[in-house]
């Protein structure tokens, strides 16, 4: 028995976004080797060290650039009925979680600089003991998503 | 009540008392490496008495900006010295009072009241919280009066008459629980770290290795002299730690009144707690490494007051020591929602390995550092594999759920094992985990999360039966469910 998966993905979008984002700190990484590859040329160390460095900064970037987010985003989906948000994600650890909308305190849209000029919005559910988050939808849909959860969540409105 | 009061004036010293007490570890730096024989000795004595000045003044100024009253079933204040603030409470979003008498406060016959509500986090520590440091017992009581009157014209509304208040004890804590309480309790480790960083905090004022130059030759042939003062160490810090827990816990008693819970205890300081019964948000049962043998267990409601400083007033002790087979008795008539008699499913034989293999992959790398680092000797940490083995065993052997009448119960061994039973209606939110490896033995975690405090707490078992966890998963869904 297995319980069917939440139905809507988020934006495909998202994909590019964390592509960017995973490509500016593995810049970070390739600034690393750039300074240890010019170190060991300086000083003479042994030739390997430039060999290693290379393949630790390819392997990483191709890590987090291509296959995680890849794998991120096939993985993530989100459902909102009339009584319940469901959650699904994650790379390795798959993590599905409901909370249901007589829990749901308040809903926040938010968007840094990148998923701005994507037009993209995150989404943030808060119950009164935790914080949940869809990370990427397009903007129209997060602000609908955020005007239906709030408007669901004041239906039933329970003392915590 | 409904005209402005202030507290007792003796509030003005307990808080400029306070502020003294944060202040001394800075103060003493001050004054201790201030001055040492130069021009400005002067300076720091005219200094840091200004500083003792201004704090008194500041205590009095803020006692005299402090009022409080209730008026519109409100519980509002209004308090500030340069910045006007004012916290409005209604009565009817309190989620528990907690009265107690310091020294100071009894010596004038007062009490501290605070009322706690489940405010949202963020904005501060105090945040959902007011605290009358000092009002007397008359005071204290007609707020309490005022808040049962609130309440009972709530339940009037409702259609429901209560004839008269009720009054059940609910437990009392008796002398050889007492001592076995304090026997028990984590209290001496405590102690004992205590009294380590208080020795090492002092590391630059005691000469240890002029100390140690002469006791030198004793260490050498004088091991029986240190275990004897390492031993007489310990057991002063136990002594310390059962004298504590003793003087805090005396005359524990727990009341239902009405619909609230009442919990006073203490000797030295007095403390009383109240929680409406509709304000618990789940029952735990811990029972420790030293109880557990015993039979014995303690008993705790998850609550939604409290500040993230103050975890006590979130996780309320309500029942310290008791035997373990008690409990249902003891809680099933009073709590009427709970019920404690349920029927644990453990976790799947399989999931043993798992539960094995995590603890070695934790001990694996301690075994490594210390037979590459301490050759001959690190072998013995060797003996790290059997131990977690049975540590992981007994991990595995105490997972477990159970579900009925709207009540979901979680099992699990931390160092405490911990049995969580949580109602439906008040989970926050819940989940449900699956790792590559757990989904190939068709196993999933399970994490189901109730409001305590300003934060969460909850419960989460590892590795269970996959169809199980769909079924709890299932029987929390709104929509599959109802």
């Amino acid at each position: 028995m297995t319980i069917s998966e939440p139905q809507k993905r988020i934006s495909k979008q998202a994909l590019t976004v964390w592509k960017i984002a995973a490509g500016l700190h593995s810049l970070v990484v390739w600034i690393l080797a750039g300074g240890l590859i010019a170190i060991t040329i300086i000083f003479d160390f042994p030739i390997w060290i430039i060999g290693a460095a290379l393949a630790v900064a390819a392997v990483y970037s191709y890590i987090f650039i291509i296959l995680l987010p890849a794998l991120r985003w096939k993985r993530w989906r989100y459902e909102v009925r009339e009584q319940e948000i469901e959650l699904q994600y994650g790379v390795f650890i798959i993590k599905r979680t409901l909370i249901p909308m007589i829990r749901v305190q308040h809903v926040d849209t938010q968007q840094g600089p990148l998923l701005r000029k994507y037009r993209l919005s995150t989404v943030t559910v808060s119950t009164a003991a935790t914080i949940h988050e869809i990370p990427a939808l397009d903007m129209e849909e997060a602000e609908n998503l955020r005007i239906s959860i709030s408007r669901l969540a004041r239906v039933a409105d329970e003392d915590v | 009540m409904s005209e402005p009061k202030r507290l007792h004036p003796i509030a003005a010293v307990v808080n400029a008392l306070r502020q003294l007490k944060e202040m001394i570890i800075p103060f003493l730096i001050f004054v201790v490496f201030g001055s040492r024989g130069t021009d400005w000795d002067l300076f720091y004595f005219f200094g840091s008495i200004g500083v003792v000045v201004l704090v008194l003044v500041y205590g009095v100024l803020s006692w005299y900006r402090f009022t409080y009253r209730i008026e519109q079933g409100e519980l509002r204040i209004e308090y500030g010295l340069i910045v006007r603030k004012k916290r409005y409470i209604p009565f009817d979003r309190i989620q528990s009072v907690d009265l107690s008498e310091g020294i100071l406060q009894r010596l004038f016959g007062l009490v501290k009241v605070k009322v706690e509500t489940a405010g949202s986090g963020g904005m501060g520590l105090q945040d959902g919280e007011a605290i009358l440091t000092a009002i007397t017992k008359q005071d204290a009581q007609e707020i309490h009066d005022y808040l049962v009157s609130i309440k009972k014209s709530g339940q009037i509304q409702q259609g429901e008459e209560e004839p008269e208040t009720s009054d059940d004890l609910l437990y009392k804590i008796s002398v050889p629980e007492l001592l076995m309480l304090a026997t028990t309790s984590g209290g001496v480790g405590v102690v004992i770290s205590a009294v380590l960083a208080f020795v090492f905090q002092f590391e630059e004022f005691i000469p240890y290795e002029q100390i140690f130059d002469g006791v030198e030759h004793f260490v050498q042939n004088g091991v029986v002299f240190i275990s004897v003062v390492v031993f007489l160490g310990f057991l002063l810090a136990w002594m310390i730690a059962l004298f504590g827990t003793m003087l805090k816990y005396a005359n524990f008693t727990v009341r239902k009144v009405d619909n609230d819970l009442v919990i006073t205890r203490g000797l030295l300081e007095k403390r009383q707690f109240t929680i409406p019964l509709n304000r618990i948000q789940a029952v735990r049962i811990s029972e420790n490494l030293i109880r557990q043998p015993l039979g014995y267990a303690s008993a705790y409601l998850e609550s939604a007051g409290g500040s993230a400083l103050d975890q006590e007033s979130s996780k309320v002790l309500i029942l310290p020591i008791v035997k373990k087979r008690k409990i249902p008795g003891l809680l099933e008539p009073h709590l009427t929602e709970y019920h404690f008699r349920v029927n644990i499913s453990p976790a799947p034989r399989r999931a043993y390995s798992r539960y094995l293999l995590k603890g070695w992959l934790f001990a694996l790398p301690i075994i490594i550092a210390a037979i590459w680092f301490l050759k001959p000797w690190g072998f013995v940490t060797l003996l790290l594999l059997p131990v977690s083995a049975i540590w992981s065993y007994m991990n595995y052997k105490d997972a477990g759920w159970s579900l009925d009448q709207g009540m979901l119960t979680f099992r699990y061994r931390n160092i405490v094992k911990n049995t969580v039973y949580m109602k439906k209606n008040k989970v926050q939110s819940f989940s449900m985990k699956e790792s590559f490896f757990q989904r190939k033995k068709n196993l999933a975690t399970v994490e189901a999360i109730v409001k305590s405090g300003h934060g969460g707490a909850g419960g989460k078992v590892i590795d269970l039966e996959k169809k199980h966890v769909d079924m709890i998963y299932e029987w929390y869904s709104h929509e599959t469910a109802e």
